[in-house]
């Protein structure tokens, strides 16, 4: 049997939701809107007997269709809800290599699929220890002193081990970040308060850096000049509402505290 | 003397803050140490620069240049896709704070400094989204003038 055709119907079936998983999978974890289309037409194209692969990536959503024995298949997912993990993109990048160029059969590569969601990288401490550190050295980068890098640090480490718990409840984007920004600022404000930090705005930019949408508004602008115009418009949005919810919350305490 | 000693401590900020994010974007934990050089790199060149022409957007674009090259570099040499390297490399040159004050001075009603302090950010944005536009190019056309070669 030669894996590299689709024989019957029940294989066409497969063949569509491993393509359509592995998009879903690269865009749920942020990848640019080109590799998602580009990962799921290899996948199709590998197949000798499929023809006209085509697939539409915005942020929002996945279209993908093909024709087998003429007549054309089309199927459609809904994605909410993404967050950036490198380590699934390079996982799916690896497997749809593999795929294209190596006798993996349907079933076995909905399996790797299913397996590279389950994947647990960094446990939470992991990533609440980390992502303060890099708070702490932001503000040190815009001009801190060393006791601003401690106070932002505590502040920070804080906020993630909540955020971490909030995540949970599926809160808009909007929400998480309007929270994250209210307690960095509160937290901060706090530290000046106690008399640990010096810089008020030195240490809410540092604490506010992993929640504010720069890369979102970059990669925004690049999914644009590749010619992705609605997935570049819906990040951007996306982007420019999280900013807006983030000064609602800092501006909360700021209106307080001054 | 003391340029040096300045330039190797924006490099261990740079380096550390990058590392941060790496592990907080979940990146495999074998590119982590790399992508922390590459960022760290990018921010002493973004920090010379615009310690020379004082223009932050000239500046960003030569680092997100370089972020790109390197990732193109070691997405070769690691077997990894190159994004893996670029977006926390890129994180430090990022306009967070400048979208932030945008914001912030938007819901102060304070509009001339929100249209200054936006305009500003979209132009850094977008350096940065060229720097690594051009950088792929650059490296593409590398490798066809060295498989045209060989």
């Amino acid at each position: 049997m030669n894996h590299f055709t689709i024989n019957n119907n029940d294989e066409v079936k497969k063949l569509m939701a491993l393509a359509i998983n592995s998009g879903e999978t690269l865009l749920r974890n942020g990848a640019e809107a080109y590799r998602v289309e580009d990962t799921m037409e290899r996948i199709c194209n590998s197949r000798e007997n499929i023809f006209n692969a085509n697939s539409f990536v915005t942020q929002t959503g996945i279209f993908l269709t093909f024709e087998y024995e003429n007549q054309s298949y089309v199927n459609f997912k809904r994605v909410r809800d993404t967050a950036i993990n490198l380590e699934k993109i390079s996982e799916v990048n690896d497997f749809s290599r593999k795929f294209v160029c190596t006798k993996i059969s349907l079933d076995e590569g909905l399996n790797i699929i299913s397996k590279i969601n389950k994947i647990k990288t960094h446990t939470k401490l992991e990533k609440a220890i980390f992502g303060a550190a890099s708070a702490a050295f932001f503000t040190l980068m815009f001009g801190g002193n060393l006791r601003d890098f401690f106070a932002s640090y505590i502040a920070s480490y804080f906020v993630i081990s909540i955020m971490n718990i909030t995540n949970e409840f599926k809160l808009t984007f909007f929400i998480d970040n309007f929270l994250g920004a209210f307690l960095a600022s509160l937290f901060a404000s706090i530290s000046i308060k106690i008399g640990l930090g010096t810089n008020l705005d030195k240490i809410i930019i540092g604490s506010i850096m992993y929640l504010v949408p720069g890369v979102a508004i970059t990669n925004a602008i690049r999914d644009t000049m590749n010619g992705d115009s609605l997935s570049g418009l819906s990040k951007g949005m996306e982007a420019i509402l999280s900013a807006l919810a983030i000064a609602f919350g800092v501006w909360v305490i700021l209106a307080i505290y001054i | 003397m003391r340029v040096g000693f300045q330039l190797l401590y924006q490099l261990v900020l740079g380096f550390f803050a990058t590392i941060g994010f790496a592990v907080y974007f979940y990146a495999p934990i074998d590119s982590v140490l790399a992508t922390g050089l590459a960022g760290g790199l990018s921010w002493v060149l973004y920090y010379i620069v615009l310690n020379i022409t004082n223009d932050k957007i000239i500046g960003t674009f030569l680092g997100a240049f370089l972020v790109g090259i390197l990732g193109e570099f070691l997405a070769i040499k690691m077997k990894k896709p190159a994004t893996v390297f670029i977006t926390p490399g890129i994180v430090s040159l990022v306009p967070g704070a400048g979208m932030y004050y945008t914001m912030l001075h938007l819901v102060q009603k304070d509009y001339t400094q929100a249209a200054i302090t936006g305009s500003e950010t979209l132009f850094i944005a977008a350096a940065i989204a060229m720097g690594i536009i051009v950088s792929t190019i650059f490296s593409k056309s590398l490798r066809f003038i060295k498989n045209k070669h060989s």
